[in-house]
């Protein structure tokens, strides 16, 4: 999978960037200084990298936690998220990090005890009010399990923190981790959803919609919390027919007291990111639906976005409580 | 070997002397067109061109920069430097890819992409660049006279993941540097020659995603030579266009246009039905 390794200097004994490392037997490690030098320097190309990328194994410095987007959140007055990772396995056609970098290599900041203690620092500073933190945002936090261990850190260390929810947000079917832990009631593990035909041809080297439902249904037999992503909303020419569709399958499946929240959102990108996108998938029918609106914002029409948050909203309804449906911004 | 027929296949070797480059010269069948301030060679088929740039790296900056100005080298362009390299890890005439570059007299690194390594089986290793030849080899890696220049401009002019280190060794510890004469360098290199055309062929196939990418969509210079359209207008004319192949692409967008239309209505007329 992975042929090259970076690791900066300053992190290349510690405990966690060995035990990376000791799973690429025959992947050529390089010592780096700092990650900027491989990660995003001008003139790299994104889709030309993603062919074979490299895994960076590097030293967050500082931000270790964010506060979410105003307007973000299932329910909580206040909404952090974390980002151990930059760039994702899978290749999802609409995915903002390829606008946002020009790297597709995996970069994976192994100082995971600094977050926890900025996490901790955080839930002490607001011990009243309940929060959540996301993760899973600038990667798939889950696909990646298998060499980072970072769920397998972060489940105990969340146990220990009842108010604050953590969610875990992910296409990947990898249930291995779960299986290892008894359940977080403050744990979500929320799935990413869309209809199986665009998924095809949208969600590349992702797994199918109906192997995420059918792990998202055998987690929840085991106690796990589920959340429903249904962000971004894809429009396409029977895009109602397909989202009904998907509903029925998911809640064929899954009982609905199992769904912690159901949230969804608008597909959106700043200007430059969609002109990236644009370049690399010019055949997209997807992506010639979406306009530059008065803020130099490219999204749907107005009146896109509305009717495909309202239909998804009533359709919903059938299967699911609606204090439970969130917007994504 | 090289798809003659596919549009912007752009290749440039940097080549310190003519031993070096004798091998590709005759591989690709390239004729010299110029011999001041550099020698230059080309080949009449394809976007091909070769410079010897001489020792040094200053040298390799200054025939770089000339070569991509000479040759009017696209952003897309293939850059490779190649040439003897001593060490002390390997063998005298393997094959070496370089993925880390530094220099005695810098502190910046560079790092050559691993797209470029996929799958080529060839040895990968750190180059060292130095100003005079090294005859100690105290450090691991691969020692040349002008990696690090060349590619420090390189980096510049071309994507990241087009420009490419190849490095043959011809020395290592105990080695006599004056036995190291135009004629064993040929025989190196000709050894070699199909891994160097396969790390080609690897490079070719990352340079034709980048061309996809780049290329306007279709009908675009028509209608930019029908209508006059500023450039935040030939922009938008773009995006709508790669928009519309995709979603009617059985409908020519050149039958939306009337003769009376300016570019701002064409442009609404695009925007139009794109919207429907």
């Amino acid at each position: 999978m992975v042929d090259t390794i970076y690791v900066e200097d300053e992190v290349i004994d510690t405990k966690k960037a060995q035990e990376i490392i000791s799973k690429f037997r025959h992947a050529k490690v390089t010592s780096i200084k700092r990650f900027g030098e491989v990660f995003n320097p001008s003139n790299q190309n994104f889709r030309i990298q993603k062919t074979n990328p490299a895994l960076i194994l590097a030293k967050k410095q500082k931000g270790f936690v964010l506060d979410a987007p105003k307007g973000f959140g299932i329910g909580d007055q206040n909404n952090y998220y974390f980002s151990h990772m930059y760039n994702c396995l899978y290749d999802c056609s609409y995915c903002f990090l390829q606008g946002m970098y020009n790297s597709a290599n995996y970069l994976v900041f192994v100082n995971f005890h600094d977050y926890q203690n900025e996490i901790e620092k955080t839930i002490r500073r607001h011990k009243e009010k309940k929060m959540t933190f996301f993760t899973g945002y600038d990667c798939d936090s889950l696909a990646m399990e298998p060499i980072t261990n970072f769920i397998n850190d972060f489940i105990p260390f969340f146990s220990r923190y009842k108010k604050a929810l953590f969610e875990i947000r992910t296409k990947s079917i990898n249930n291995a981790v779960f299986r290892k832990h008894d359940p977080l009631a403050n744990c979500i593990v929320a799935y990413s959803l869309m209809p199986e035909a665009l998924a095809q041809i949208l969600d590349k080297k992702a797994p199918s919609v109906s192997a995420r439902i059918k792990n998202m249904k055998y987690l929840a037999n085991k106690g796990w919390r589920i959340g429903l992503r249904f962000d971004p909303l894809i429009y396409c020419n029977n895009w109602k027919d397909q989202y009904a569709e998907l509903f029925a399958n998911i809640f064929k499946e899954i009982k609905e007291e199992n769904i912690h929240s159901v949230s969804f959102g608008s597909l959106r990108f700043p200007k430059s990111f969609f002109n990236k996108l644009l370049q690399y998938y010019p055949n997209s029918e997807e992506l010639s639906f979406l306009r530059s609106n008065d803020k130099g914002i490219i999204s749907y029409d107005q009146s896109i976005e509305n009717e495909m948050n309202e239909y998804c909203r009533l359709e919903l309804m059938k299967y699911s409580d609606a204090r439970k449906f969130f917007s994504c911004g | 070997m090289i798809e003659k027929n596919f549009e912007g296949v752009s290749v440039r070797w940097v080549i310190a002397l003519k031993g070096e480059a004798e091998e590709i010269i005759k591989n690709y069948a390239m004729k010299r067109v110029a011999t001041t301030p550099f020698p230059i060679y080309k080949n009449k088929d394809f976007d091909m061109w070769l410079i010897l740039s001489g020792i040094g790296q200053l040298n390799a900056v200054a025939a770089t920069t000339y070569l991509h100005v000479k040759s009017d080298a696209s952003y897309n362009t293939i850059w490779i430097n190649f040439g003897i390299g001593g060490s002390r890890n390997f063998k005298v005439g393997e094959l070496i890819q370089i993925d880390k570059i530094t220099s005695s007299g810098f502190q910046d690194n560079y790092y050559p992409s691993p797209s470029a390594f996929k799958n080529n089986n060839i040895e990968r290793c750190n180059l060292i660049t130095v100003n005079k030849p090294e005859k100690l080899f105290e450090i691991d890696g691969v020692y040349d006279m002008e990696g690090y220049g060349f590619f420090s401009f390189a980096k510049k002019i071309a994507p990241y993941e087009l420009v490419s280190v190849l490095k043959i060794i011809s020395d290592i510890p105990g080695t006599d540097l004056s036995k190291i004469d135009k004629h064993r360098v040929e025989i190196l290199v000709s050894k070699q020659i199909q891994f160097i055309e396969k790390v080609l062929e690897n490079l070719l196939a990352l340079q034709k995603i980048l061309i996809l990418q780049l290329r306007d969509p279709k009908y675009f210079d028509e209608i930019c030579l029908q209508k006059k359209f500023t450039f935040s207008q030939k922009v938008t004319l773009r995006k709508y266009l790669t928009q519309w192949q995709a979603r009617f692409p059985l409908r020519n967008p050149l039958d939306e246009i009337r003769q009376k239309m300016t570019a701002s209505q064409i442009l609404k007329k695009f925007s139009d039905n794109l919207l429907r």
